[in-house]
């Protein structure tokens, strides 16, 4: 009998410091050994500060706003900013994830919640699409629902309403239904409609997607050399019709993202060249052996008139290698954009007042 | 974005606007010695009630900014919130920027600010109006930097789902539904969406995205907007109809928690679910979780400014501006020091703009 009351006095003990650490600020819900980190970068944040009392943590005297932290940013801003215009706007530089976000024409998943935790949700391998592609549809339902063996997939003209195209979607093995549809219609913009029956009801997905005109054909790169202090990389593009056109690409070394390129210039048919330039900011010091890459190029008509549309165009998914000279000459020296420079002289004066 | 009861005010604001032309400041409406160039958000009401003219537009925008920044202005790119932004939108804000070149505001440099779909006209303008206006021998505007609140430039899920509600007459999901209408203020149809059209995620991030040299310095509200029915509906977190992707200028749709990753929208020091990559020149300057989507223009006091300090700035030891940093227990935490956190100090009597334009201007 005393033992088990023993055991009972214990288990009540270790029950209420078990409640009271549960219930302690210090409580973060994890292992020590996973949360080593925080108290360090608390510590970081503001040295000079020990723990507070719970008396200290009530309401702050009311004081007047001050600037300083805001001051602070706008500081920051201004140094980032100093930064940044070190590289010309033809040749910025690229981190992986920066890479992913300017690949272009990306399409997202869209998803369409549905009662309970449902969701329906299409896919696209992106979002515009050249005259006479083929547009692959993906879809697919999550949750409770009851959902039908048949979707269809529809494109609709999002100005006239016309439908252009309707096609079943086949589910496979791993409950996906998947379907192709041919872009087979003017430019412009266009619904992309799966409709499926979900508990009986008919319930509609509707996308956004585009259709591109042709506008003309990228015919591989020229020969590469240094020109100043740039890297000029020849994009040889036989355009349709003559306009205002940008080109962006991604330059990469062994797969690896170095910068983002662009260029912009009117072609009329007398002129079917563009110049990238990777300025030697991006590239001197990089540890460049044999081929680059050019990827993700994307050409566009801009428009001439407000009001116009702007046309896009994309070159082949696996790009182009090429094999650069010697780029020995270029050096890590800061470009020179006077309205840059002005702009962050005088953000700095914004950011000296703090 | 904001919401109107009506237009019979229209009118009366007309006469003033139009007989202030195209110019909505005062002497002092000048931001840290440049004048100001206002673009607002989506307005509802344009859906409802399209405006006939360029002068409804205008008498329109000049109510949008009435709380606080229409007085500190000196000009201002209007548009019909029916119209696509590459389209009637481009035109009309065409006719304003011709007019700014002309009058010379911005020889100095000039800065915008912008409010949630403002911030995706803005960005579509800067990438064109260069070569437009140079097209009709006028000078490009020179612009210092853009000052973005709640910017929508990366779209936001409630334009994706208004899409989906426009094409489903009959549809049983109804709080999604009375979300999608909170949010458009109509029942939407397939031709009846206007710019929202723009906002839909992927066309939002596929328009006009390439980088320039303009700085866009980004302001966060994480607040409600429509008694909350919204929020379930948008990724991560949001401030009601923008979500934080898009207004830190994070370069995907993914949702994110904070445009810091050590630093949440309240300010409290933690891992937080940030933006695996920004645009180029977008900064986070300040983050409120408690500012409601249009409250960032002025009418809403009471919540906490957060600096959105960088993981470099935490681990370098640079905070050394006058944030406050406290201790806060959860009301479930007995004892202890509590979690960490980092506030603009004061923030909470006053409101973002009123925050920045002092700041700015002091």
């Amino acid at each position: 009998m005393p033992a088990r009351l023993l055991l009972a006095i214990a288990f009540i003990t270790l029950c209420a410091v078990g409640l009271g650490f549960f219930l302690s600020a210090e409580n973060t819900g994890q292992f020590a050994w996973l949360t080593d980190s925080q108290p360090q970068l608390a510590a970081v944040i503001n040295p000079d500060s020990s723990p507070k009392t719970a008396g200290s943590l009530q309401t702050p005297p009311p004081v007047e706003p001050s600037d300083g932290a805001l001051g602070f940013m706008l500081a920051s801003v201004a140094q980032d900013y100093a930064q940044n215009i070190r590289y010309p706007d033809y040749s910025l530089p690229l981190t992986e994830a920066q890479a992913k976000g300017y690949q272009g024409n990306r399409f997202d998943p869209i998803s369409l919640p549905l009662p309970g935790d449902g969701s329906f949700t299409v896919t696209l391998e992106k979002f515009r699409f050249v005259e006479g592609e083929q547009v692959l549809v993906v879809a697919s339902v999550m949750g409770r629902q009851v959902v039908s063996q048949r979707m269809t997939a529809s494109l609709v003209n999002a100005a006239t309403a016309d439908k252009l195209e309707s096609e079943e979607l086949t589910r496979s093995a791993d409950g996906f239904f998947q379907g192709q549809l041919t872009a087979d219609g003017s430019p412009g913009e266009y619904r992309l409609i799966v409709e499926a029956r979900i508990d009986g009801d008919s319930v509609r997905h509707v996308s956004t997607l585009t259709i591109e005109p042709d506008l003309g054909d990228f015919e591989g790169l020229g020969d590469s050399d240094i020109r100043n202090n740039d890297l000029v990389i020849p994009v040889h593009f036989d355009a349709r019709t003559s306009g205002f056109y940008a080109l962006s690409a991604q330059l990469l070394a062994d797969g690896r993202p170095i910068a983002l390129l662009s260029a912009e210039k009117r072609l009329d048919g007398s002129a079917s060249t563009i110049d990238l330039r990777a300025h030697g900011s991006v590239l001197a010091g990089k540890d460049v052996d044999g081929k680059l890459q050019i990827r993700h190029l994307q050409i566009r008509r801009l428009p001439a008139q407000p009001g116009d549309r702007t046309d896009y165009g994309f070159g082949p998914d696996e790009g182009y290698s090429f094999t650069p000279p010697d780029l020995e000459s270029l050096t890590d020296t800061p470009a020179s954009d006077p309205e840059s420079e002005q702009r962050a002289a005088l953000l700095q004066r914004l950011a000296d007042k703090f | 974005m904001k919401t109107k009861t009506g237009s019979a005010w229209k009118a009366a604001v007309a006469a003033a606007a139009i007989a202030g032309g195209l110019f909505a400041g005062s002497a002092s409406a000048q931001l840290a010695g440049h004048n100001v160039i206002l673009v607002h958000g989506f307005q509802q009401q344009d859906l409802a009630d399209p405006p006939a003219n360029l002068q409804e537009v205008k008498s329109a925008g000049a109510d949008y900014w009435q709380t606080f920044w229409l007085s500190r202005s000196d000009a201002r790119i209007d548009f019909g919130s029916d119209g696509r932004v590459e389209g009637n939108i481009a035109q009309q804000a065409y006719q304003q920027l011709q007019t700014i070149s002309q009058q010379g505001l911005c020889n100095d440099y000039c800065i915008v600010v912008s409010h949630s779909t403002g911030d995706l006209v803005t960005r579509y303008l800067l990438e064109n109006q260069a070569r437009w206006l140079q097209n009709n021998g006028l000078q490009p505007l020179k612009i210092l930097a853009s000052i973005d609140f709640s910017g929508a430039g990366g779209g936001t899920e409630l334009a994706d789902l208004a899409l989906s509600v426009a094409y489903n007459d009959s549809w049983y999901n109804w709080p999604l539904k009375q979300a999608v209408r909170a949010f458009t203020g109509i029942n939407p149809q397939p031709g009846n969406l206007g710019v929202v059209n723009d906002l839909q995620t992927n066309v939002a991030r596929n328009l006009a995205v390439s980088p320039n040299n303009i700085p866009r310095l980004r302001f966060v509200a994480g607040g409600s907007s429509f008694g909350g029915i919204t929020k379930p509906f948008i990724s991560g977190t949001d401030d009601g109809v923008v979500p934080t992707h898009s207004a830190c200028g994070a370069t995907t749709s993914q949702g994110i928690d904070s445009c810091s990753s050590s630093l949440s929208l309240a300010g409290k020091v933690s891992g937080q679910d940030g933006p695996s990559a920004l645009y180029f020149n977008h900064y986070p300057v300040l983050m409120n979780e408690g500012a409601s989507h249009s409250g960032v223009l002025g009418s809403e006091t009471g919540n906490i400014s957060v600096p959105v300090v960088n993981n470099r700035t935490l681990n370098g030891l640079q905070v050394d501006f006058a944030s406050r940093t406290y201790n806060k227990r959860a009301w479930w935490q007995w004892w202890g020091s509590g979690d960490r956190y980092v506030e603009v100090p004061g923030s909470d009597q006053t409101d973002m703009s009123t925050l920045v334009y002092n700041t700015l201007n002091n």
